[in-house]
């Protein structure tokens, strides 16, 4: 899957994590900001970066701002931003769930 | 329901009456019109009949945000209307947001993934999304060993590209190793962005160490900026001319080792004059600032350039004034597109200002 335009998934409330994906040329960096940055920001990192790569995105620029959000929560808003923002929202990638 | 989001609608009077009784209750007081018409649209949150938050967009700016935290968890009712602002801008497709604050407020914004730019001792700047000041950065081409060679920057509107724009470049060109030559992004001239970003780039072509670049949000723009465009008080210019000096300073000039910034003295606009002041007040010592007084000589009967006076020979049709005022390049462009500029200023476009 690659990334067309920049999309997003998520809110700022609490329990909630904001997923933003945009263009990138090469590898996936992660700007993450958390609250619990130091105890689960490699764990994080780990959901989205796991999450994007079933998807089969090798390039892309993230930008996360969570509200402590579950692991299957920070799957779902990267899935959605990811399908967002490569433009695949009319073909749900039920395999990564 | 707690945290209900609803439209408000300021066309209504009650509605209106309301919204700054409630903003001024948290000492945002200023409603001018200025300011006010500028807003595309606000929301906010309902408690039985009081508005206990809201907030607002002006194009790509997040403007009259304020919350009352009474009997909720902290925060939760300002990260739903920061919230609801910044998913409806996504989904109009505008993925990079500013908000103008006050200082004590940058940190509530940071803490939902804004980054700060600059701050002065009342207000703070900060954006989020993409692409943010770092891809700009990024963007804008170098030179071989760039951190060793000295460096300048002149940021401009070139509303046209005169002869006394062209004579600041040079004099920068040729007291510098390299010059870059930001042009002003936001379209609110009578020369649209597009055409007076390639003009400044024609007129300055023969000059091999010049590099134009737009200048982006970041320098003189709608979101740094306003008062430029908009008639305002010294008060709001001094407050946000600070705020753009300090961008330049901490965020632009270190990213390209630029360390003198060129400006022409302006004995005419009242709104320059008080950027220039303020432009030497902030940026040194980190950037020196040179202030390059305007050549009269280049005129025959020694008149001060503006492009303040361009526009109204264009307004007259003029056009055999122009060549004492504007390079070859800007000239033969107002020639050919004489009725096109016109036409725009019989269609309402203001030629007095910047």
């Amino acid at each position: 899957m690659e990334i067309k335009e920049t999309a997003v998934a998520g809110t700022l409330e609490s329990s909630d994590i904001q997923i933003m994906i945009s263009k990138a040329t090469d590898g996936i960096q992660i700007d993450l900001q958390s609250d619990v940055e130091k105890q689960f920001g490699d764990q994080i990192r780990q959901v989205i970066t796991k999450t994007l790569n079933d998807l089969d995105i090798t390039a892309a620029k993230v930008k996360a701002v969570d509200k402590g959000a579950l692991d299957c929560v920070i799957k779902a808003r990267t899935i959605a931003a990811a399908q967002r923002a490569s433009q695949t929202t009319d073909q749900p990638a039920w395999e990564v769930l | 329901m707690d945290n209900q989001i609803v439209d408000l609608y300021l066309s209504n009077p009650k509605v209106k009456r309301d919204w700054e009784d409630f903003l001024t209750s948290l000492k945002i007081t200023n409603f001018s019109a200025n300011e006010v018409d500028q807003i595309d649209y606000t929301i906010g949150i309902y408690s039985g009949d009081d508005l206990v938050a809201t907030g607002s967009v002006a194009g790509n700016v997040l403007k009259y945000i304020g919350v009352c935290n009474k009997g909720v968890t902290t925060g939760s009712r300002f990260n739903a209307i920061v919230s609801e602002l910044v998913n409806r801008q996504f989904a109009n497709h505008i993925y990079h947001l500013f908000v103008f604050t006050k200082l004590n407020y940058s940190d509530s914004f940071q803490h939902i993934g804004f980054s700060e730019l600059a701050h002065s001792d009342e207000a703070a700047f900060l954006e989020t999304g993409s692409p943010d000041v770092n891809d700009f950065l990024t963007d804008i081409p170098r030179v071989d060993d760039q951190s060793d060679k000295q460096v300048a920057g002149i940021v401009m509107n070139a509303n046209p590209f005169t002869r006394g724009h062209r004579y600041l470049v040079e004099q920068a060109a040729s007291q510098n190793d390299l010059v870059y030559v930001f042009v002003v992004n936001t379209d609110a001239s009578l020369f649209t962005t597009e055409e007076r970003f390639q003009l400044v780039k024609d007129g300055t072509v023969d000059l091999d160490n010049v590099i134009v670049v737009n200048g982006g949000d970041y320098m003189v723009s709608y979101a740094t900026f306003p008062a430029y465009f908009l008639a305002s008080p010294d008060q709001a210019v001094t407050y946000q001319t600070t705020l753009d000096a300090r961008i330049f300073r901490n965020v632009i000039a270190p990213a390209l080792n630029i360390t003198t910034r060129y400006v022409g003295s302006e004995p005419l606009s009242r709104t320059t004059s008080i950027y220039n002041d303020v432009l030497t007040r902030e940026l040194p010592p980190a950037v020196e600032v040179k202030v390059i007084d305007r050549d009269q000589t280049l005129t025959s009967d020694h008149q001060v350039i503006t492009a303040t006076q361009v526009r109204q020979f264009i307004k007259k049709g003029e056009t055999s004034s122009l060549t004492a005022f504007v390079p070859e390049t800007t000239a033969q462009f107002i020639q050919n597109h004489l009725t096109t500029l016109q036409k725009r200023i019989q269609e309402g476009m203001n030629i007095d200002g910047n």
